[in-house]
């Protein structure tokens, strides 16, 4: 029972295959980035780097337009995150009482906009007719709520033990100072799930950046990084043409490709989700599990 | 309760103090691009209200162009392409891995490959789309493995026939570990009881993923299949936009990268929303039909 088969040689060798697939195209980028710049040009590295160079990260670090995007994009997750929070259990508490006045028409209220839709262009427009076109709100309320986390969130406040609630009310506590004391403490667990997903969510977030906003003081990280890597390896070694001239003289020198530099970007701009990714280890899969509950 | 219905009153007026911001937050962007919808049926002018004054109403003139226009069967038939493909090969990977990582001997590795595997996932579509790109590109990573082995050493970046396989096999790539997720979460629930049982009645492991693993994943199965059918009309816009160019349209471009394109960058904002709005329908009703299919076949349905 307990000796290794060939089954598991099968296995073991679908799982391997599986990590060096997904694995592979990071650790490439990665090697490229701290290379040295002839190396990379030639093709030699393959997997570990070859020589090594900062040269790409400097560059990269020295662009004021990278950093801007970066702090944008800081900021742009604080917010929605305050917002995320604040509309999701602000709205998920009330649902869970039981004395809740006009239950149905919040159910349905809710409910519609989940499978019902304007789409790209009447939410366009709402968001120019609301003077949001070119402002950075533009890129946070709209993103500010989600239905499906007021439901997760419900119900897993339903969950928590009702006499906690109910004790606390009848010694005179009334419903808001009961959501913050007593409520609130005990969810941390699915808000943690929630701003998660908020913080990977909203980092990773383009789509509306590239159609609401043409002002590059605002454009988040990955917008810029949209614009630099869609582009091509000449694009993208205009960057340099931005840095003072003797600097440039420098990297022209060391034949520094535009790809590396697209490489040090994705780099950079991933350390963020490498961070949180361990937060999510932790809470994450709990979350799909309280999502998988029907309630 | 104690005070009864002034308590009720004064419980309810909190309530609402609450929900108020952020239920007037899910009108705006919600509810009012909802009503916006009403601008298919007019010959829209940027800058206009939704009703009232000025308004021209056209009926179903936007519907009747984009319905005989050049771009709708090529939209339908890449659309259905891009989906089937993703159905066709994507569907089964996130079961088969979740299977493979539940037969894993070892627990460290067993968390470990299961870690790795929904690492992309958490990548951005701008970063992966990127990474593709260039290693796709005259020079890339993937195009001199493909000479390595023989291929034709062109850029993959332009050629529309090659557009299908990328976009599937990037998609796969970024979802399969997370898919499997809710998989795994099933397997762990079936009682080891049943295991251990067909152990003693002498089934191997193949026969007991047959027997007993299987079979416990078959409603999720067919739900997840469901989903994935009513799916087939709506695409990932977003990576497509980030992986596509103008040599790869023609089997590239779908609903929402069309409309992105004729009214967003070409100002017509009544076509491009009767456009989405059929195509929306027309996914619902598939939707609908996938499901009443599935209840009348099997016993399983989502409603």
């Amino acid at each position: 029972m307990n000796r290794w088969t060939a089954f598991d040689a099968v296995v073991l060798g679908l799982a391997v295959l599986v990590c060096i697939v997904t694995l592979y195209p990071m650790v490439y980028v990665f090697s490229c980035s701290i290379s040295d710049p002839l190396m990379v040009m030639a093709g030699r590295v393959l997997l570990f780097p070859v020589g090594f160079s900062a040269d790409a990260y400097h560059i990269v670090t020295a662009d004021a337009g990278f950093w801007r995007s970066f702090l944008n994009s800081v900021l742009y997750v604080i917010a929605g995150c305050v917002l995320m929070f604040f509309n999701t259990v602000s709205v998920a508490y009330p649902l869970t009482r039981p004395n809740l006045k006009y239950r149905k028409f919040l159910t349905y209220y809710l409910l519609i906009p989940m499978y019902f839709g304007g789409g790209m262009i009447p939410s366009f427009i709402v968001v120019t007719k609301l003077g949001l076109y070119n402002s950075p709100w533009a890129l946070v309320f709209p993103t500010s709520y989600s239905i499906w986390n007021i439901i997760l969130c419900r119900t897993f406040m339903s969950s928590l033990p009702n006499e906690l609630v109910e004790s606390a009310l009848i010694d005179g506590s009334d419903q808001i100072r009961t959501f913050l004391k007593i409520v609130l403490p005990l969810s941390k667990p699915v808000i943690a799930v929630i701003m998660i997903s908020t913080i990977v969510g909203v980092w990773n977030a383009w789509f509306n950046a590239s159609i609401y906003t043409t002002n590059k003081d605002i454009q988040p990280i990955q917008l810029y990084m949209k614009n630099v890597l869609a582009a091509t390896s000449t694009a993208a070694s205009n960057i340099m043409d931005k840095l003072p001239a003797e600097i440039q003289a420098k990297y022209r020198e060391m034949a520094l490709s535009g790809n590396q530099i697209k490489y040090a970007m994705i780099i950079i701009a991933t350390l963020p989700i490498v961070f949180v990714y361990p937060m999510f280890q932790k809470h994450f899969t709990k979350g799909i599990m309280l999502g998988s509950l029907k309630g | 309760m104690i005070g009864g219905m002034k308590r009720d009153t004064k419980d309810n007026i909190q309530y609402y103090l609450l929900m108020a911001v952020p239920l007037f937050t899910i009108f705006l962007f919600s509810y009012l691009p909802l009503f916006g919808i009403v601008i298919a049926f007019q010959d829209y002018v940027a800058g206009k209200p939704f009703f009232g004054e000025g308004v021209t109403w056209v009926g179903f003139k936007w519907f009747r162009e984009f319905v005989s226009s050049y771009y709708f069967p090529r939209i339908l038939r890449n659309t259905l392409l891009l989906n089937g493909m993703n159905l066709l090969f994507g569907f089964c990977v996130p079961i088969l891995f979740a299977l493979v990582v539940n037969e894993i001997r070892g627990t460290k590795f067993k968390k470990f490959t299961q870690t790795v595997s929904y690492l992309p996932y958490f990548l951005s579509a701008v970063i992966v789309a990127g990474m593709i790109v260039n290693f796709i590109s005259n020079d890339g990573i993937i195009t001199r493995l493909l000479q390595a082995l023989g291929f034709s050493a062109k850029s993959l970046n332009a050629d529309p026939n090659a557009f299908p396989w990328i976009y599937t096999l990037t998609t796969i790539w970024k979802s399969f570990g997370w898919s499997s997720i809710i998989y795994l979460s099933t397997i762990t629930a079936i009682d080891p009881g049943l295991y251990e049982a067909a152990s003693v009645d002498g089934a191997g492991r193949l026969r007991k993923i047959w027997h007993i693993t299987l079979p416990a994943m078959r409603a999720l199965i067919v739900i997840q299949l469901i989903l994935s059918i009513g799916n087939m009309l709506s695409s990932n816009t977003d990576l497509i936009l980030l992986l596509y160019n103008s040599s790869t349209y023609k089997t590239a471009d779908v609903i929402g990268t069309y409309v992105y394109r004729e009214s967003l960058m070409g100002g017509k904002f009544s076509y491009g929303t009767a456009s989405g709005l059929l195509m929306s329908i027309l996914s619902f009703v598939l939707t609908w039909t996938a499901n009443g299919i599935s209840r009348k076949t099997t016993e399983f349905s989502m409603w």
